[in-house]
Order: structure tokens, then sequence, then C-alpha cells
């Protein structure tokens, strides 16, 4: 097979010495970002996004893959110990295994979130080296007008099927494209709403946009509204970290089933791990009650194991889409898109051919990740817990230094600073009110995308718009989108009425 | 603690004007991210060459769309606000949702005005010295402050472990990973 000698290739180059230091050092990085309380792998991303900038592109993103991985492995030590979810991702996780941890099973609950979480990634990992040539190629055949359903795809996509409010979302959304829109035009090379400021021709960089959006705006958030909610008590993790035959083989179906749930959620735009999360954790629970013992409701494994696996094979499909496509599902793909970007990348097939180097280096890295994650997650989640110590003051200080230092460490400039204090009071008020990121963010990255592909499209047809629709694959596009609207609507109702009842 | 809380009427009270005005907040920036786009359109100067769609078309499209957006989002807000269905501040329905997670955020959390204002504040009083006090100073500052904003009350011990931080930032991106990061007046003598 072509794909697995381009993935032993990729192994060659991993296997590096210094490229697997990166490895280590992103998965060591994104659990301890991950294990905080109330931060996740969004947050984890968007942190160290400006500190890769040092590195040449291969090492960062493969140190990015470690961190968005390592994220995901770490939420779950807070679900399970704290009861408090570290993004939406792990609320389901909190249901069977905290209750787990209360019945003083706390470690096999982090060793059952840990190999779920490796399952899932690994699985997905080998879909993903099998389906994303595939993707490549059959994208290679997109145009302008393909290009800009995809992104109406991703922004309906994420914007209203995730969210509470549609209005919200789209709101967030819309915000999301003006921001990007600001700067030079690439068409025409008008200055656009730059109040003929030369600080404002490159527009706002993305840089600027995410680390206010998901870190800063975040502490903001927690210092003035969250932190009057108390915390429950940590449970603290005792007896043997590992599974035995009877548990593991428990739990192993769980593994399975919650996997391939999470898999086709990679490759839509429907906001990430929360839908498939939820749906894995009902479908466990409704072939818990089947069974003559229900154990549901008393720290079942399955119901910890199931939603953890899904999650993670969400996750890794998600890079798949990215890699191939160019489109980011959830907000933490959209914050690796604009990794790429800051090295003058752009994912899609042309990536497959330009750079099939970096491509396969960075496949293989996940299966490293995996692994590392595993080795450090496994034995030692008693000692992650430990993170959840650290003083909230001592925390947030801490993430708000980071914030400052990446980005005036990436631009050396006080207005990107004062750019970024306005994005994070601005994501005070969104999260204060109810607005979701993810849209903005996903806005803000495909934004230039949407835009260049409407008007190249519209253009070449002399400013017709029904050229947007003439091609099979648009069309096609546009009735999946359709289906996939009603359809996540559907299994969202679903998935929280099975979580509730 | 208490007493930091902004005065604000009791839950029972969802009709007063206050509630209104707040869950309008996002609404009213957003009119004022309108306008400025409006404004921009309005002197934008295309080049005389530039073909249909131009630069104004997908702004335009934008701004149209964001205006029916916060007309609808303002009905609704005044709609909830009418019959008593406002969510309180940091109270999260989606959450409350799910099983008994989080306990009655709504009742217990308030905007802590002082904790936004040591945030913003440092944040903003570092962003101005950075060039001149230099990292490890400007930083350790911020870390204080903020600290502050999140209820810490021991200054010194917050300034020494702020200042342990920034110094080891800038050992680590700085000296070893090659960012550069401004010394300030610490790099006078060197």
């Amino acid at each position: 097979m072509d794909s697995l000698a381009s993935l032993i290739d990729g192994f060659g180059h991993v296997l590096s010495i210094q490229n697997l230091l990166w490895v280590v050092i992103g998965c060591f990085l994104g659990t301890a970002v991950g294990v905080m309380p109330g931060l996740g792998s969004s947050m984890a991303v968007a942190l160290l996004l400006p500190v890769t900038f040092a590195l040449e592109p291969t090492a960062a993103l493969i140190m990015f893959s470690g961190i968005y991985f390592g994220g995901l492995f770490g939420d779950s030590t807070m679900a399970i110990l704290l009861n408090t979810p570290g993004q939406a991702s792990s609320i389901a996780s909190t249901f069977e295994g905290y209750k787990m941890a209360q019945n003083g099973r706390a470690p096999q609950a982090l060793a059952t979130a840990a190999i779920g979480a490796f399952i899932g990634g690994m699985i997905a990992s080998v879909v993903v080296t099998f389906l994303a040539p595939w993707l490549a190629e059959f994208s290679s055949q997109f145009g302008p007008a393909e290009f800009f359903a995809l992104a109406l795809f991703a922004f309906v996509a994420t914007s209203s099927v995730v969210t509470d409010s549609a209005i919200k979302g789209l709101l967030a959304l819309v915000l999301g494209l003006a921001i990007a829109v600001i700067g030079i035009d690439g068409v025409s090379g008008a200055p656009r709403f730059t109040l003929g400021s030369p600080l404002l021709f490159d527009g706002i960089s993305i840089v600027t946009v995410t680390v206010g959006m998901l870190a800063l705006g975040e502490v903001i958030y927690m210092g003035v509204i969250a932190r009057k909610t108390d915390e429950g008590e940590m449970l603290r993790p005792k007896g043997r970290p590992w599974l035995s035959g009877k548990e593991f083989r428990e739990a192993l179906p769980a593994w399975l089933r919650g996997t391939a749930i999470g898999l086709p959620f990679g490759v839509i735009p429907a906001g990430g791990s929360e839908i498939p999360t939820f749906l894995a954790y009902g479908a466990e629970k409704k072939l818990d009650s089947r069974r003559p013992d229900p154990q549901f409701g008393t720290g079942a494994i399955r119901g910890l194991a199931a939603p953890e696996a899904a999650g993670n094979s969400t996750t890794g499909m998600a890079m798949g889409a990215l890699l191939a496509l160019g489109l980011p599902i959830s907000a933490t793909a959209a914050v690796i898109l604009a990794a790429f970007r800051m090295f003058g990348l752009q994912p899609g097939p042309l990536l497959f051919v330009n750079r099939p180097d970096l491509v396969w280096a960075l496949m293989a890295s996940f299966f490293v990740a995996m692994i590392v994650l595993l080795a450090i997650n496994l034995p030692f989640a008693m000692l992650w817990a430990k993170l959840l110590l650290i003083p909230k003051p001592y925390l947030y200080a801490g993430i708000t230094m980071f914030c400052g230092l990446g980005i005036y460490a990436s631009s050396s400039s006080i207005a990107d600073l004062i750019v970024l204090l306005v994005i994070g009071v601005l994501a005070f008020l969104m999260r204060t009110f109810d607005y979701p990121l993810a849209p903005l963010i996903i806005g803000m990255v495909l934004g230039p995308l949407a835009e260049y592909s409407l008007r190249d499209a519209m253009q070449s047809a002399d400013g017709d718009a029904s050229v947007l629709v003439s091609s099979p694959i648009a069309i096609g596009l546009y009735v999946v989108l359709l289906l996939v609207l009603g359809l996540t609507i559907r299994a969202k109702l679903a998935g929280r009425a099975g979580a509730r009842a | 603690m208490s007493s930091s809380f902004a005065p604000l009427g009791k839950v029972e009270d969802r009709r007063a004007p206050i509630h209104l005005l707040r869950e309008l907040t996002m609404p009213i920036v957003l009119v004022a991210v309108i306008i400025y786009l409006v404004y921009g359109l309005v002197t934008m100067t295309v080049p005389g060459n530039a073909a249909f769609p131009g630069p104004r078309f997908f702004p335009l499209i934008i701004v149209i769309a964001m205006t029916i957006l916060v007309i609808l989002q303002t009905i609704t807000a005044v709609r909830d606000w009418r019959s008593g269905d406002l969510v309180e501040l940091g109270e999260d329905e989606d959450q409350r949702r799910q099983s008994g997670l989080v306990v009655e955020a709504g009742t217990s959390s308030r905007m802590d005005v002082p904790s936004l204002l040591w945030i913003i504040g440092s944040f903003l009083a570092f962003a101005v010295t950075l060039e001149i006090l230099g990292w490890i100073i400007a930083a350790a500052l911020l870390f204080w402050g903020v600290a502050r904003g999140f209820g810490s009350r021991t200054p010194l011990k917050d300034l020494v472990i702020g200042l342990t931080v920034s110094s080891i930032a800038y050992i680590g991106f700085d000296m070893l990973l090659g960012l550069s990061l401004p010394s300030g007046i610490l790099g006078w003598g060197f």
C-alpha cells in the first residue's frame, strides 16, 4: 500500500532524536494544561501556539500533535477527580467517572479513561492514514465554488448545531468574519477598515485572536464570574493504578463502540467531540439497562470507557479532515489550521503533493504521541493530579503572563498586546452572555477562504451567482449539509435526553 | 468577600431594567462594530479596475447579516425580559440541564467588579510598561495584579512567586528558545 510506505517514511522522520523530543515535550505540556482546572485542550493549543514559532515547521507541528492529544488525555483527570469537566467534551465522562472515584476506584477510572483515549486515538489514526490521502485526492477536484460550499458548511454547522441559540452562534460567526476582513484586500489591494493606519494593513493576527478568545478571555471570566462557584473536594486516588482482567474485558466492548461512534464526527464540522461523547454515553446506558444487573449510576466502567474513546477518535479523525480538506471541525482544530498558516502552509490536497514529508511525519507523530501519552498517563495519573493543587490565583496569573509572553514574542509589538486585551474583554463578554466562541474562531480562520473563493467563482462567471450551485460536487455538499444539520440536531437531542434520563 | 460583589437586585426580581440592559451589552457592542464597518465601507477607496464582486462585496454581506441578527437577538432579549425568563449572570443553562452538575451558580455568583478592574488594569499596565521595565519586572507585576484579582491577599509572596516565574520564563524562552523579550531597565548594566 502507498499509504503504508509513506507512513513508514514518516516514522523515519519522527523517530529522529530531536523530533521525538518535541513529541514528548508536546505530550507533557498538553497533559499538564489539560489536567489543570478549567483548562481544556483548546486553551493548551492556543497558549502554546506562539511559542512554537521558534521551531522549524515539522518540529512545531509534531509538537502540536502532542499538545493536541495531550490536552484530551488530561481533561478526563479533572472530570473524574473533581467532577468538573475541563471542556464540553469531557462532561459525559463526569457522570460515571466521578462515581467510580467516589467509590474508591479513582485509579481504575483514570486508567479506563487513559486506555479509552488511547484506543480511540489509535484506531482513528489508522483510519486517517488510509482515508486522508483518498480525501485529499477527492478534494483536488474542488474549485472555488466547492471550497465556498465547504466553508459555508463549516460556518452553518459550527454556529447553529452545537449552540443553544442559533442567533448567538451566528452572531459570533459574523463577528469572526468581520475581524477577518480587516486589512489589505488580497484581490484588489484596497485597504479595508484600517482607518488608514499601517498597523492594521496586515489585519488582526489569528494568533492574537485565538489567545485572546481562548486564554485571556477565559482568565477574566474565571476571575470575575466563575470563581464564585464552589468546586467539590478533590478525591485522592489510592490503590492499584491498573485494571484487572475482568475490568478490562468489561470495558473493551465499550471502548470499541465509543470509537466507532466517534469516528464519523471527525469529518463533520459539528463542533468536535461534545456530541459523540454524549451519544456514546447514551448508547452504553441503553445497553446497560438491558442487563440483568444494571450498573449505571453506581460508577459503571463502561459509562466512562465509551465517551473517552469516542472523544479521542473524533479528535484523531478531525486531524485527518484538517490535513486533507483544510476543514477545521472545532475551535481547537481551527487553531491548528492557524498554526499551519503561520508557517506558510495551507492544509488541503496541495499539502499532500507539495509537502508529503511533513504530512507523513505528522501522521506518524500521532501514533508516537498516543504511545507516549499512554506511557505518561497510565502509571502517573496520580502525579498529574497533583497539578490540581496549584492555588487558583497563581495558576491564572501564570496563564495571563504566558498570554503576554506569547503575543509579544511573536510580534514584538505593544499594539498587539492592546489588541489582545480588547479581544480578551470581548471574549469575556461573550462567555458571560452565553455567546459561543468556536464559531468566531472558525469564521476568522475560514473567512478569507470563503470570501476569495466566492469572489473568484463569481468573477470568473461575470458576477453570476448561479455558478455556486452549478457543479455536482457543490450541490452534493449542500445536500449533505442539510442532511447533517437534520441528523445532528436529532442526534444531539437524543444524546442529551439519554444523558439526562 | 461578599462586600465586593456588585450590588444587584435579588434573583427573583428578573424584570428590573438592569437585567435587560445587561443582556443588551453584546448587541450594543455589535452595533458599534456595524457602525465601524459601515463607516469603513463608505470611506473605502476601491481601485477603478476592480471587477465585480469587489472588495466591498463580502463585508457588505457581513454588515447586512449582522444587522438582521442583532435585531433578532434584541427582540428575543426584550421578549425574555418581559416574561421574566432572562438567564442570570454566570448561570449556564446548558450545564444546568446536565444533571445537578452546577450548583445554583446564578444565585451565588455575581460580576465581581474589583476583580475585573484588577485583571484588566494589570494587563494594560503590563502592556504599557513592558518595554521600559523589561520583561522580568513587568511580568512579575502582572502576575501580582492578576493574583490579587483572583482574591490573593499576600502581595509580598505573590511578587516573589511572580518574579520567580517571570525569570524562569525569561531564561527558558529568551535565552534557550531564542524568542525576544525586552530586558528593559535590568538590561542597562549589560
